[in-house]
């Protein structure tokens, strides 16, 4: 058995380095579908060309790791011989660090990842650690599904217990996030205009039916297990029913029947046998199923030994003061079953979910859409089932899938003339003959302001930036006299600053952040209290404060008055700033990535909106981010054209122009920037707001 | 259209304006809604969410004379008959234009799931989100001058859930401080600041690498909007520096104060909801002093805020609601703290058309449960868009297009309060 394991661990790592990934025929095969079906509409559909490199560069930095390209990778691009720049480009993107941080992003939509869930952040943690590894899909997916156990310490139980080990409402879940279908509504009625019926939700819900969330009274401590009893009763509460009886699990999606295997399922078993057999060091005796067993089921995961130490001898150890019985974290044998049947290969809509969301997400829209919603009206039906087949084929392999995607002809259109009529547009969007305009998602635009401004390193030399500013706070004001005690903590200047962490003053709180150590989060989980990495809310903080003042009680002295002043303060505000991939998240409710449609997560419903609004505006605008973005520091590049004696405008504007655009300027824009920087005063000035506008252009935050 | 900040016709607004004619309603009951409308007498909603659960015996419903009465005792209101808990003195010199709802049966005594429903009118359910009642205003009313219509102060409103980030409120961390994001950076003068949207204008009319039109007009509109906002005379009413230094002392200098005198402003700039949040009512640990703080703090605010729009004839147009998610246990703990009671507890009402100088419901000797009139946590909701003139029942499509009623089903206005 530990063998088993321990082949499972090098399973999900051998992707990485075993160039398992396919490259070749595929993508165009793709390609080739798409136009065999566009061939046959009625209007011949507008077909607009193919982006130049650098155009690539941007575009497909930007949709791997997250943010724009830095000058050093342009320049790394540019020295790779053209004709196989792009595929080395993809390349070196998928193994970028910064992979898994973008990609926690799209998961963590998928799967509503929540830091002030239960068990929330290591949940996250674990979902940047597969990613990182690159772990199959189906792995992560049964992991997910099947597993029970201690909040934090299995975080793959962070997804259950998300849902509020409801099996309601992981049915839902399950069918919505995993297979692309929403059932919800049956679990109230029949489906109004879908086939799915409620007596299948219910069915559905019953592999859940006994997973239990029970909160140990002593040491808080949550986690799942699985109970005698299914809590799902047929017929449903509402009809008021006499009896309720007890719901049999039957999976409601069909598997597919084969006279003869197909080639991607074949390919998939051999793949999974061969590396199988490759890491077991030629063991034989053990059958696919039984190395896929049990991925989970009864293993906890740790981030440095991978799949270890069982969870029973885990809650033995943590628990033996406790003295509880080494059964607790029960496993549950439907669960384990449910998680085969929807990661099966024989299930068309396990791989055609992910394949089309990864579509969408890189292309700018699904083969079916809303990407939660199939339905059987595809257009271009035999181009989705090849790219599952190959996601399948891949062992459902994420990196080779985004590899497909991204080398495909498709991926690399660029967009119809924005003056052409609007139904050619569309209809060329709709049937991926030109590109669609995809804004960045909240958390890359940040991190890509970030880059583009070189914030991520100090720009100023210490002390260059100091800057005073007022601030109102509470002080005592002497006691009340014969008043009672007080519940007032006493308050000294700085009070109100500590409620809520400001970015160097001014109030630019919105725009803050403060990074994760996933690390961290998946080491030592008995000791940590995630607890105190939850991002507070205001009202969190008063609370917080409000139970410091009960606390503080009955060592209070007499009642105290109090007032609030002015006080000045001075910071030397030179701020570095990090990535908000590696936030708490979601973000607070006001936040520039919330303001920017991260989604709040708390339902299955809630998807990323890209529409602008007017206070995306003002935190673009005037915002702490943008601001000291465009300021040009002496400590980076831009400085050695402008800051000296000899300037050097033209390689200025370049260098700007490259930085934030990933281009040269046209001759126009040439002679626009120059009157720009030379209506500054001094010069540098004029850069500041030539870099501001083009932060804020609309070119900067669509992808071109 | 609505007072949302909408920008473009998306597939979610389109469904939310069908849908009032794909449902259909009976002629005879769109003619009896239109007549509500007219008698509507409010504009705008004041509500002070005070979370945690606030005591409702150490307020507005006290019971002398009684074990669970704790230590404050019951003052006269310039109501007739009408008493509150002596932490409100000057607040009782305005009860002649409040009314009291004594008898809230809640159902849930969790902070999560009460503070939910008390705010949407809805239970919590793993299926959906819904609105907060400030979303709803903002959605259903139109957009009075530059101000965005729904404004959260010193903490953060119940979201807008299937109404969309659009109908978000805006939120202001700390009322009085500038806002930092209405103004150009402070080194930033506006010459430049100008100069640097002209150059962003320039710009943005290349369109080099061929981007979507219609979504590059969006975001030059919401340039457009945050400019013209940037610029309004409106944003004055966010600055308390031009307040007379004794309004503010008036109004109590604290943030809570602070809150009151610029939810005031804002209201009387055109801002149609207004949300100022307190929190700390969760006092299972010494109550009473807890509670005599929360006096203090909040009773020249409320009292100059109700007087004051009295004084200028907008109480009428201005419903003002003070509500928290449940009230607590007429039993004193052994911490001498008060534990969660959503069964029964109660709310202060005031302006908007409502009649001032009453009392609704009554609950028992002990304020343990109601004895009279019952009045179901979404009634409230049901009165303040009876006030308001908005159609409680009106269906809006979710995004995964389901029907749903603005306030819940069942909820009705609470009539007396109007009469």
């Amino acid at each position: 058995m530990k063998r088993t394991i321990f082949c499972l661990l090098k399973l999900s790592l051998a992707a990485v380095f075993c160039g398992v990934i396919p490259v070749g025929a595929a993508p165009a095969k793709v390609d080739q579908l798409v136009s065999q079906k566009n061939a046959e509409t009625k209007k011949p559909l507008k077909r607009a060309g193919q982006i130049d490199d650098l155009t690539f560069l941007r575009r497909a930095t930007v949709d791997v790791i997250g943010r724009i390209p830095t000058s050093a990778e342009v320049a790394r691009f540019q020295k790779w011989p053209a004709a196989t720049r792009r595929a080395k480009l993809i390349d070196a993107l998928l193994t970028d660090a910064r992979f898994a941080d973008r990609w926690t992003v799209f998961f963590s939509d998928l799967l509503r990842v929540r830091s002030n869930a239960t068990g929330g952040n290591a949940f996250l943690a674990y979902l940047h650690k597969s990613l990182e590894a690159n772990r199959p899909w189906d792995v992560m997916a049964r992991e997910m599904l099947s597993a029970n156990g201690s909040a934090g310490k299995v975080p793959a139980v962070g997804l259950i217990l998300g849902e509020d080990v409801d099996s309601m409402a992981m049915a839902a879940a399950t069918s919505q996030m995993f297979l692309g279908v929403r059932m919800q509504c049956a679990q109230c009625h029949n489906h109004p205009t879908d086939v799915w019926r409620q007596r299948q939700f219910y069915e559905l819900a019953t592999y859940f039916g006994k997973t239990r969330r029970v909160e140990n009274q002593f040491s808080q401590r949550v986690y799942t297990t699985e109970g005698q009893e299914t809590n799902v009763l047929w017929p449903p509460e509402r009809r008021k029913p006499k009896v309720r009886n007890a719901v049999e699990p039957k999976f409601p999606f069909e598997l597919e029947e084969f006279a003869e295997t197909p080639s991607h399922i074949k390919r998939f078993e051999a793949k999974r046998t061969a590396e199988a057999k490759a890491l077991a060091g030629g063991v034989k005796g053990q059958g696919l199923e039984d190395l896929l067993e049990g991925v989970d089921t009864t293993k906890a995961f740790n981030s440095e030994t991978g799949f270890g130490k069982s969870v029973t001898e885990e809650a033995k150890a943590a628990t033996a003061a406790l003295d509880i019985e080494g059964d607790l974290y029960r496993q549950s044998k439907q669960r384990a079953e449910l998680a085969q049947m929807v990661t099966s290969p024989r299930n068309r809509y396990f791989a055609r979910n992910m394949a089309n969301r990864m579509w969408a997400e890189l292309i700018g829209r699904g083969f079916y859409e809303p990407v939660d919603d199939f339905q059987d009206l595809l257009t271009h039906h035999k181009a989705l089932a090849y790219l599952a087949d190959e996601f399948i084929a891949s062992g459902y392999d994420l990196k080779a899938l985004i590899r497909l995607i991204m080398t495909s002809e498709t991926y690399s259109l660029a967009h119809l003339d924005p003056t052409m009529p609007l139904a050619d547009r569309l209809a060329a969007e709709e049937n991926f003959t030109a590109a669609i305009t995809r804004r960045m998602v909240s958390e890359v635009l940040y991190d890509s302001i970030v880059a583009a401004g070189h914030l991520t390193e100090y720009k100023w030399p210490a002390g260059a930036n100091r800057r005073t500013y007022t601030e109102r706070v509470r002080v005592v004001d002497g006691p009340v006299e014969g008043g009672a005690p007080t519940p007032l903590p006493v308050a000294s200047p700085g009070t109100l600053n500590m409620m809520a962490p400001r970015m160097g003053g001014g109030g630019y709180d919105l725009e803050g952040q403060i990074a994760l150590n996933f690390d961290e989060l998946l080491k030592n989980e008995l000791q940590k209290d995630l607890a105190a990495m939850k991002m507070m809310s205001d009202a969190e903080l008063a609370a917080q404060q409000q139970r410091q003042m009960m606390a503080q009680q009955n060592a209070s002295g007499p009642r105290m008055r109090y007032k609030y002043v002015e006080v000045e303060r001075t910071v030397d505000d030179n701020p570095r700033f990090g990535s908000t991939m590696r936030m708490a998240t979601p973000a607070p409710p006001a936040h520039f990535l919330r303001v920017f449609g991260q989604p709040a997560r708390d339902s299955l419903a809630n998807i990323r909106e890209h529409i602008p609004s007017m206070r995306q505006q003002l935190m673009m605008l005037n915002g702490k981010a943008t601001h000291e973005a465009a300021r040009v520091g002496p400590m980076e590049p831009m400085y050695q054209y402008l800051g000296g004696e000899k300037q050097n405008v033209r390689e200025a504007i370049q260098l700007a122009y490259m930085e934030i655009l990933t281009r040269q300027p046209s001759a126009a824009e040439l002679t626009f920037a120059r009157e720009v920087v030379g209506s500054g005063k001094p010069a540098l000035a004029g850069m500041a707001d030539l870099r501001w506008a083009l932060l804020n252009s609309n070119e900067f935050r669509y992808i071109p | 259209m609505n007072g949302c900040l909408d920008y473009q016709m998306t597939r979610r607004s389109m469904l939310g304006l069908s849908s009032a004619t794909m449902l259909g309603m009976p002629i005879a009951q769109m003619l009896a809604r239109a007549g509500e409308t007219q008698k509507a007498k409010a504009e705008h909603v004041i509500l002070f969410w005070c979370s945690g659960g606030m005591s409702h015996i150490d307020t507005w419903d006290p019971k002398p004379g009684r074990p669970v009465a704790g230590e404050f005792s019951p003052i006269n209101t310039s109501a007739e008959g009408v008493q509150i808990s002596s932490i409100f003195p000057q607040l009782a010199k305005q009860m002649h234009h409040a009314a009291l709802i004594r008898s809230i049966a809640g159902t849930n005594g969790a902070h999560g799931r009460a503070s939910y429903q008390l705010q949407t009118s809805y239970n919590q359910s793993a299926n959906l989100i819904h609105p907060g009642i400030g979303s709803i205003v903002a959605h259903e009313k139109d957009r009075l001058g530059d101000l965005p219509s729904f404004i959260t102060i010193s903490g953060n409103a119940r979201r807008a859930g299937y109404l969309g980030q659009r109908c978000e409120a805006y939120y202001v961390g700390r009322p009085g401080e500038k806002d930092p994001y209405l103004a150009f950076p402070s080194d930033i003068t506006q010459v430049r600041g100008n100069k640097r949207l002209d150059i962003l204008a320039k710009m943005n009319l290349r369109n080099v690498r061929g981007l979507d039109a219609g979504k590059a007009k969006a975001v030059d509109t919401a340039t457009r909007e945050a400019v013209n906002l940037m610029r309004s005379p409106a944003l004055k009413a966010f600055e308390l520096k031009g307040e007379d230094p004794k309004t503010v002392a008036r109004y109590g200098d604290t943030p809570f104060g602070r809150g009151a005198l610029l939810a005031r402003r804002l209201v009387e700039t055109g801002v149609r909801f207004v949300q100022v949040n307190r929190g700390g009512f969760d006092t299972h640990n010494n109550n009473f002093p807890a509670m005599q703080n929360h006096g203090d703090v909040m009773d020249p605010a409320l009292a100059s805020l109700i007087s004051d729009l009295a004084a200028s004839g907008k109480l009428a147009k201005t419903l003002v609601l003070v509500l928290s998610e449940f009230g607590r246990t007429p039993r004193i703990n052994t911490n001498a703290g008060r534990d969660h009671h959503a069964r029964c507890f109660s709310c202060f009402v005031a302006g908007g058309g409502i009649r001032g100088g009453q009392v609704i419901g009554e609950s028992d000797k002990d304020a343990m449960l109601p004895a009279e009139r019952p009045v179901n946590p979404h009634d409230l909701h049901a009165s303040l868009c009876h006030a308001l003139g908005i159609d409680a029942a009106k269906e809006v499509k979710t995004p995964l297009g389901r029907p749903m009623r603005l306030i819940n089903e069942g909820a009705k206005p609470v009539m007396e309060l109007f009469g």
